[in-house]
């Protein structure tokens, strides 16, 4: 059985009296350990995708299946509970919360599952130190390097032990060196603790790193490479 | 909860200059208030006080209908009314009385005259007007023909102390009656009215001129703490029963226009601590709506994160509660510290008014002194909390409202 899975998926939005369709007729299925890229140019379909698989939006037509979830006729509320426990996401320009400390914001998903704060506290310094930022734990973001700061948000989607993180050009804004070093990091995460990662990139190198590449175009499965290695 | 408490702490000081503004704002209205109130407080304690000790007491015995009518036959004979009462705990005077309509004429003028017939040592011990008056200028007994005279009525008698008039009333067999008095004190209440009719003599000399000896139109009951008003009056009652065809009341029906006086004026305070509170809302509301605006795209994250609407409109009201209870805090302390100044210090408005303050029929101290009222200071401050919390909502339900997605679009 497949951990995600999008039959027929498309996503029209509508701009005023405009519809775009972002996404269209997408079917796709992710297996459990995946480490998957969606790659594409601008307005391709990526964070779409990425959104829908995440539980952040919902398909206009068609079926989003996450861990047996469908997520079409999931309420609010459970789609919101299933994103804390089952999914982790890492954004492009990090997102971490200006006024928390690195550390708290790592725990910042284990404090809405209502974890107490010694466990919560030992979860995140192991994890800093497996990510190599510990000693980092009381600074604020604006006291961090991009590399650190997407880091300590590699730190906050990983902290719920997810069985999917999401990334969205979690590279872009990290010079090539950090960029090199986020990759590696993820690819070690996924060998090592069998983590899904599905993330979104147009850039080739990144691209390259990946085990799987699915291609869109115009919101259209452009190619699927790489699927069975 | 302590890691919300934590999250709100810091979210609100993330704008410390506008937090703080907002707080200061919300600090100084319930300063404000409370001092207001306080200072309002203790000039209508003043006031009352002032009132029921020249007036009708705390609480006051007549024969029914004669408050309605002032009929002079509706009187009732006290017997041994008054030393029973005076054995109640709790009183601290009674003072009985006769009033009597008549006409006081010297030599020279004749002016129409309310005479009070009352006890002089009770009086004396309690009556604001009485209190200042030496010795030898109060009336010596309850059947000495001593009077003392409102000053603008011994003006437009042209009589001096220790100079001699006659009052006139009318007896209970409908003839005319008169007493020759002798002008003892002279009483200056402020007041033109009373000061231009009052004649205050002996109880059994009024009761003489009226053929109504022994009989009293007042009781008037002084008590040691306004609180057991309504105690006391349940054992007076039970006492009237001694006494059928009289009525034991409580001084806002005895004295309605100051009761009136004293309500017109707390409504109209209560209507602009409103209009206070009203601003101090829409200054909050403002503050945390900016807050809020400024923080979609987290709040879109923090919803993408696995937070339900619910939890993230907790997040910004318990910010709310927080701002509320810390400037509930700091107002209650300037609030403290400015009614402590009032109740020690107060405001002279000597130099302001040079006349002398009266309001709903009582004179009162040109000095305006507050009074403790630490219960009605916590509910204000309560109050206010609540309206944060009440202004919050919008902006908490407006966060709630968004979705992930649409948070995350917001720059």
């Amino acid at each position: 059985m497949a951990l995600i899975e999008l039959h027929n998926v498309s996503k029209i939005y509508r701009l005023g009296s405009q519809s775009v369709s972002a996404l269209s007729e997408l079917s796709l299925t992710f297996e459990a350990g995946e480490f998957a890229v969606l790659a594409g140019p601008s307005g391709s379909g990526k964070t779409t995708a990425l959104n829908l698989i995440g539980c952040l939006d919902r398909p206009t037509s068609g079926q989003v299946i996450v861990n047996d979830m469908n997520l079409g006729t999931a309420s609010s509320r459970q789609l919101a509970d299933f994103r804390l426990q089952h999914i982790g996401f890492i954004f492009q320009s990090y997102n971490l919360i200006p006024v928390l400390t690195a550390a708290e914001n790592a725990e910042f998903t284990l404090m809405l599952q209502k974890i107490p704060k010694a466990p919560r506290r030992e979860r995140v310094r192991r994890l800093f130190a497996e990510l190599g930022i510990d000693g980092l734990e009381e600074r604020r973001p604006a006291d961090l390097s991009g590399g650190q700061q997407q880091r300590v948000a590699i730190a906050r989607a990983m902290a719920g032990n997810p069985r999917v993180i999401l990334a969205d050009e979690p590279t872009a804004n990290l010079d090539s060196h950090a960029a090199e070093e986020l990759l590696e990091l993820m690819r070690r995460l996924n060998r090592e603790q069998g983590t899904t990662f599905v993330f979104s990139s147009h850039d080739d190198r990144v691209i390259s790193q990946a085990r799987r590449v699915i291609r869109l175009e115009d919101g259209c499965l452009a190619g699927d490479t790489g699927h069975d290695r | 909860m302590v890691d919300y408490l934590h999250l709100a702490w810091k979210n609100l000081w993330r704008n410390r200059r506008r937090t703080m503004i907002t707080l200061a704002a919300i600090a100084l209205s319930i300063m404000l208030v409370q001092a207001l109130h306080n200072l309002s407080n203790g000039v209508y304690a003043g006031m009352v006080d002032s009132g029921v000790r020249a007036g009708s007491g705390h609480i006051a015995i007549y024969q029914t209908g004669y408050l309605d009518s002032r009929e002079e036959n509706l009187d009732f004979e006290d017997r041994n009314l008054v030393e029973l009462i005076t054995a109640l705990d709790g009183v601290e005077q009674v003072l009985p009385r006769l009033y009597i309509p008549a006409l006081a004429q010297s030599s020279r003028e004749s002016r129409g005259v309310v005479l009070i017939g009352v006890d002089p040592q009770r009086e004396r011990s309690i009556n604001p007007f009485l209190k200042t008056l030496p010795e030898d200028a109060m009336v010596r007994s309850v059947d000495s023909r001593d009077a003392v005279v409102g000053a603008r009525l011994l003006e437009e008698l042209q009589i001096k102390p220790g100079q001699k008039f006659v009052v006139t009333a009318q007896n209970r067999d409908g003839t005319l009656h008169s007493e020759l008095l002798r002008v003892r004190g002279v009483v200056s209440t402020g007041m033109k009215d009373v000061d231009g009719s009052l004649i205050m003599v002996g109880r059994e000399r009024a009761g003489m001129l009226t053929g109504s000896t022994g009989s009293v139109h007042e009781v008037a009951i002084i008590l040691a703490d306004s609180d057991s008003a309504e105690t006391v009056l349940g054992e007076i009652t039970k006492l009237l029963d001694d006494h059928p065809g009289t009525e034991a009341v409580k001084w806002e029906r005895a004295m309605p226009n100051l009761a009136n006086a004293i309500k017109l004026d707390y409504a109209s305070q209560k209507f602009i601590f409103l209009i206070i509170l009203l601003i101090v809302a829409i200054g909050v509301v403002n503050t945390l709506l900016m807050s809020v605006m400024e923080r979609m795209r987290e709040f879109g994250v923090i919803l993408a994160l696995g937070s339900q609407p619910g939890t993230l409109r907790g997040m910004i009201l318990l910010e709310a509660l927080v701002l509320g209870l810390l400037a509930a805090a700091v107002g209650t302390l300037l609030g403290t510290l400015a009614t402590w100044y009032l109740v020690t210090v107060g405001i002279d408005l000597a130099s302001l008014v040079p006349e002398t303050l009266e309001f709903g029929g009582v004179v009162f101290d040109p000095i305006m002194r507050a009074s403790w009222n630490p219960g009605w200071m916590a509910r204000i401050a309560g109050y206010v909390v609540g309206l944060t919390l009440l202004a919050a909502l919008y902006p908490a339900i407006k966060a709630g409202r968004i979705t992930p997605v649409e948070g995350m679009r917001h720059l």
